[in-house]
């Protein structure tokens, strides 16, 4: 395969791409990539938009389909009285019931605009959490050993339920559902 | 010294940083769709929550302010142009003398707590937003849901509420013809770069802001961590185009000497070309080829040469052509002071 940044040489370099949270793979020549600089960048697989005209946005969505047909009918927010259609205009929701009211859409809208629809982030009230914010430098990531164990477990309770050994299956379930609780 | 004054890391590259954090109040409307009793609502809780918040922070009710001041403000980037114009009832923000807090009441969110600071210091100011945001969230019951996080008018702000953002000044990838190149690149890693244009929607000294688009499904460290790892990366790429550019010693010497001689000699100047030949000396006192100035120098050229704090400075208010005159002036004074 040929480097999709020159077109001459030979591509060896992979890398992942989200775009409005379609994955997109782009191979790339050794050269190219350190010029693009992205050999030296260890990204972490987030997801992306950048589409700076929300209104275009939104509408286009609405146009290619990709929202459920049931905001069209006229679904009203209880609280503010919003619909669905007002959002597509403005790009902005009217109260924060709406997040409730419309949440069938908003999960692919979210999907699509942040490439996923849980928060990670800091809780409310979580005043007792030290608020030192992690140097950058520091590669011994928490999260990512989390993630890591994760996956391992996500592993073995496949092999677990393929080699019908449910018992212990159901102990790593437990192990998974606790780790993914606490996160 | 206030931050906009400052010098701060990689500031050869880096000119300031940014976060911001939205949240609303809950069992209020977001504000476009507030009536006039909902916004009162929010402007009392967080005017009787001002005191509480320490830092010296001040409340202060946008219509009390004067023009020029909420323009100086939006000229150091404090607060948004189009916050500054608007007379919306009931808009207010908390600012302290430093200036380096701004919480805006009633823009989209109902709350907007920033913190800015010179160079490249994205991790100190995190720790600041969230001490702030931890005292507030002690009196006003914020919006916030479990599934989505911190709940704002637009979904693209949702889960952290966090933009962290910072100014770069990339004059050498602008001259080789590299910008493009790299303003792909970021945009496709998830990041958000785009040049800061001005009121004739030119990109305004090549200045751009990189900022992170996504809110949700990432916890603030990450948020923090990517936009340090891309500011580094472009960084990079622009000294390593300041390098090419002073291979041909005397062409970038003569292009900035010849822009430096136009500054401290014109009687006149327009806002559009002193932004211009700022940037180009900004460059070549990084560069260390203008011996005449120094960074903290450029600092106040690029602030006291926009209209509203050229006209605070002076404490007159101008027309177009006093202020181009005053600005040749002022100009003067700032490379001439000891
Ligand atoms: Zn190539
Ligand atoms: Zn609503």
């Amino acid at each position: 395969m040929k480097c999709q940044n020159c077109g001459k040489e030979e591509a060896n370099v992979r890398y992942t791409q989200i775009i409005n949270g379609v994955k997109k793979e782009v191979y790339l020549c050794t050269e190219c990539a350190k010029e693009l600089g992205v050999d030296a960048l260890e990204m972490p697989d987030f997801s992306m938009n950048f589409n700076s005209f929300l209104g275009d946005f939104f509408s286009d969505y609405m146009e290619r389909d990709l929202l459920p047909s049931f905001h069209t009918e006229a679904v009203k927010c209880k609280t503010c009285g919003m619909t669905y259609e007002d959002f597509i205009k403005t790009g902005m929701f009217g109260c924060s019931n709406c997040y409730t009211t419309f949440s069938a859409p908003i999960e692919t809208l979210l999907k699509n605009l942040q490439g996923t629809t849980k928060h990670i982030g800091r809780k409310l009230n979580s005043i007792k959490e030290p608020i030192k914010v992690e140097n950058t430098n520091n590669k011994e990531n928490n999260k990512v050993k989390e993630e890591n164990k994760l996956s391992k477990l996500q592993k073995e309770l496949e092999k677990a339920i393929k080699e019908e050994k449910y018992e212990e299956a159901a102990k790593i379930r437990d192990e998974i559902k606790n780790l993914k609780d606490n996160q | 010294m206030n931050w906009y004054l400052q010098n701060g890391e990689d500031s050869d590259v880096v000119v300031s940083s940014r976060i911001r954090l939205a949240r609303n109040i809950e069992g209020i409307p977001f504000t476009p769709k507030c009536r006039k009793e909902d916004l009162k609502k929010v402007y009392d809780l967080m005017k009787e929550a001002t005191v509480s918040l320490g830092y010296g922070l001040k409340f202060f009710d946008l219509k009390d302010i004067d023009t020029l001041t909420k323009q100086s403000l939006a000229e150091k980037r404090i607060i948004s142009p189009d916050f500054a114009k608007n007379n919306k009832p009931y808009s207010a923000i908390i600012i302290n003398d430093d200036e380096n807090i701004c919480i805006t009441i009633n823009e989209e969110d109902h709350v907007k707590i920033q913190v800015y600071s010179s160079g490249r210091e994205i991790e100190t100011l995190m720790e600041l937003a969230i001490e702030i945001d931890q005292k507030l969230e002690e009196i006003i019951p914020y919006s916030y849901s479990k599934q989505y996080g911190y709940l704002t008018a637009c979904p693209t702000n949702i889960g952290t509420g966090l933009k962290a953002s910072v100014l770069v000044h990339l004059p050498a990838l602008t001259m080789t013809g590299n910008i493009r190149k790299v303003l792909n690149i970021v945009n496709n890693l998830g990041m958000s770069i785009r040049g800061v244009y001005g009121e004739n929607s030119k990109i305004e000294g090549c200045m751009y802001q990189i900022s992170n688009t996504q809110t949700l499904g990432i916890t603030e460290n990450d948020i923090v961590k990517n936009l340090n790892l891309i500011t580094k990366k472009v960084q990079e790429q622009e000294r390593v185009a300041r390098k090419y550019l002073t291979k041909s010693t005397i062409d970038i010497e003569d292009e900035i000497y010849r822009d430096y001689g136009i500054l401290s000699n014109a009687r006149k100047l327009n806002e559009e070309e002193t932004i211009d030949l700022l940037s180009n000396i900004k460059l070549g006192v990084d560069l260390g080829i203008v011996q005449e100035l120094n960074d903290a120098k450029v600092q106040e050229l690029m602030l006291y040469t926009k209209p509203a704090n050229l006209q605070n400075r002076v404490r007159k208010s101008l027309t177009l052509y006093e202020q181009e005159v005053e600005r040749a002036k002022v100009v003067k004074e700032i490379i001439n002071a000891q």
